[in-house]
């Protein structure tokens, strides 16, 4: 019989570099897992990607073992590279940053659309697009 | 150790959005919390699902800080215009709380218990009363704290498996990146004479200091902060390392100059996929692969020096 879920923990965290300290000991130590033995395992399954901010979801099982799934960059790194920046605008009604098109919007809601629990694409293309425009980035059709 | 939680309400369509806020303002990460989730999750698992959803409604986005918030009106005005954007942020919340390590570090000590880990070596908690069940089982106890060993991960199984296979007994010993210090404990129970741990961090160092005071029946371990084996000169039987492919990596030509000729090298740590990178650096410096251990997606790697006397 399958082991029963008894956590969900959803994280994002820098490629490779993980350690004991928040968000992931208190994400993990309040789920009963041995947080060093995490660490450990994302770090070397990750390693490649160091720079990168990767998404985690940890399903954690009643007996406190527990596997996780690591998922496509979040969707606002995925827009800065679309856009070719490395930061959003601090002030994003005035001053725009960056330009995406709909179509890499769309591209972008297709990857994440599981990760954003949208409902459909269109669901999953509004909250790209309106992520790109809350990082001053202006979507054009 | 204290830290401050900041933590950000909103809806499940603008996580997206606040997680960048949040990242952007130079957080080492952050935790997402969306009842959506909790939904997808019981959709899949079915009755397997024992989880609460420690939210019901909407999303959490949550970052933790040590010293200097961000500014919080600034953040707050940043979230409430996220509406502008055509995203829902409500309700929009950004709430600052203390959150003590206390509260979450050690709560997984509940779920360790005794294992019988290879054929002779058991781990056990030191708060357990544990006892060996057959002559030959000699038993590490263990109060890992923050540091990485606990034994019953496959990296430490596979270390384990792999010493317990190479000690014949009166061998000297360098174990690089102790963390516990559980390899260098087993190796002198399992007859190594002189073993040094080291470790390039200090908690580790001293959690290893601690755990060899839990294990008397082991005797003198040495133990020291040292980045690989760099500045040691003194030539060993065996260097066992149980750290990342990174790490394993510089430390190669570092274990050739030092292990005696008929020395052993055991490294683990190492993800399958990694595995012939490892192996083919092996080669390059000289080096034989003698044995492979696999457990769980992990391998361990026992080398000696290429070519020489059987």
């Amino acid at each position: 019989m399958a082991k029963k879920v008894a956590h969900i923990v959803k994280l994002q965290i820098p490629a490779g570099k993980a350690t004991p300290a928040p968000p992931v000991g208190p994400a993990l130590g309040q789920a009963g897992i041995n947080i060093m033995g995490f660490t450990k395992d994302f770090n070397a399954r990750t390693a490649d990607q160091a720079g990168m901010i990767i998404p985690v979801v940890i399903t954690v099982y009643e007996d406190r073992s527990f596997d996780f799934i690591t998922k496509t960059p979040p969707a606002a790194t995925l827009l800065k590279k679309a856009a070719g920046v490395e930061h959003g605008s601090g002030e994003p009604n005035t001053n725009k940053v960056a330009e995406v098109t709909k179509d890499q919007v769309k591209q972008i809601a297709e990857t994440k659309m599981q990760d954003l629990n949208a409902a459909d694409v269109e669901a999953a293309m509004r909250m790209v697009e309106g992520t790109a425009r809350s990082m001053g980035f202006t979507v054009k059709d | 150790m204290e830290w401050q939680k900041l933590t950000v309400f909103t809806s499940n369509e603008a996580v997206a959005a606040v997680a960048n806020l949040l990242l952007e303002s130079g957080v080492a990460g952050i935790q997402i919390e969306d009842a959506a989730d909790l939904n997808k999750i019981k959709a899949k698992y079915g009755e397997a699902v024992a989880a609460q959803a420690p939210v019901t409604n909407g999303a959490q986005v949550s970052a933790y800080f040590q010293s200097e918030l961000p500014d919080l009106s600034t953040l707050q005005q940043h979230v409430t215009d996220l509406a502008q954007f055509g995203l829902d942020p409500s309700p929009a919340r950004v709430e600052v709380t203390a959150d003590d390590d206390s509260t979450w570090k050690d709560n997984w000590e509940a779920y360790y218990h005794p294992l019988r880990v290879t054929r002779y070596l058991t781990v056990a908690p030191s708060w357990s009363d544990y006892q060996p069940q057959q002559v030959q089982e000699q038993v590490i106890r263990l109060d890992p704290g923050q540091s990485f060993g606990t034994g019953t991960h496959p990296t430490t199984v596979l270390s384990l498996e792999a010493l317990e296979q190479t000690v014949r007994g009166g061998e000297s010993m360098i174990d690089v990146g102790t963390g516990s210090g559980v390899l260098s404990i087993a190796a002198k129970l399992l007859g190594a004479a002189d073993v040094a741990a080291y470790d390039v961090d200090q908690v580790a160092v001293v959690a290893a200091q601690k755990n060899i005071a839990l294990n008397p029946d082991a005797g003198e371990i040495k133990t020291g902060i040292n980045d690989l084996l760099k500045g040691i000169v003194t030539p060993v039987d065996l260097i066992v390392a149980n750290i990342l492919p990174e790490a394993l990596l510089p430390l190669i030509p570092q274990a050739k100059a030092l292990l005696n000729p008929n020395g052993h090298f055991l490294l683990a740590g190492i993800i399958a996929a990694r595995g012939p990178e490892i192996q083919a650096a092996l080669e390059a410096s000289g080096f034989q692969v003698v044995q492979q251990l696999t457990h769980a997606g992990w391998v361990a790697l026992i080398a000696e020096h290429a070519g020489k006397d059987e």
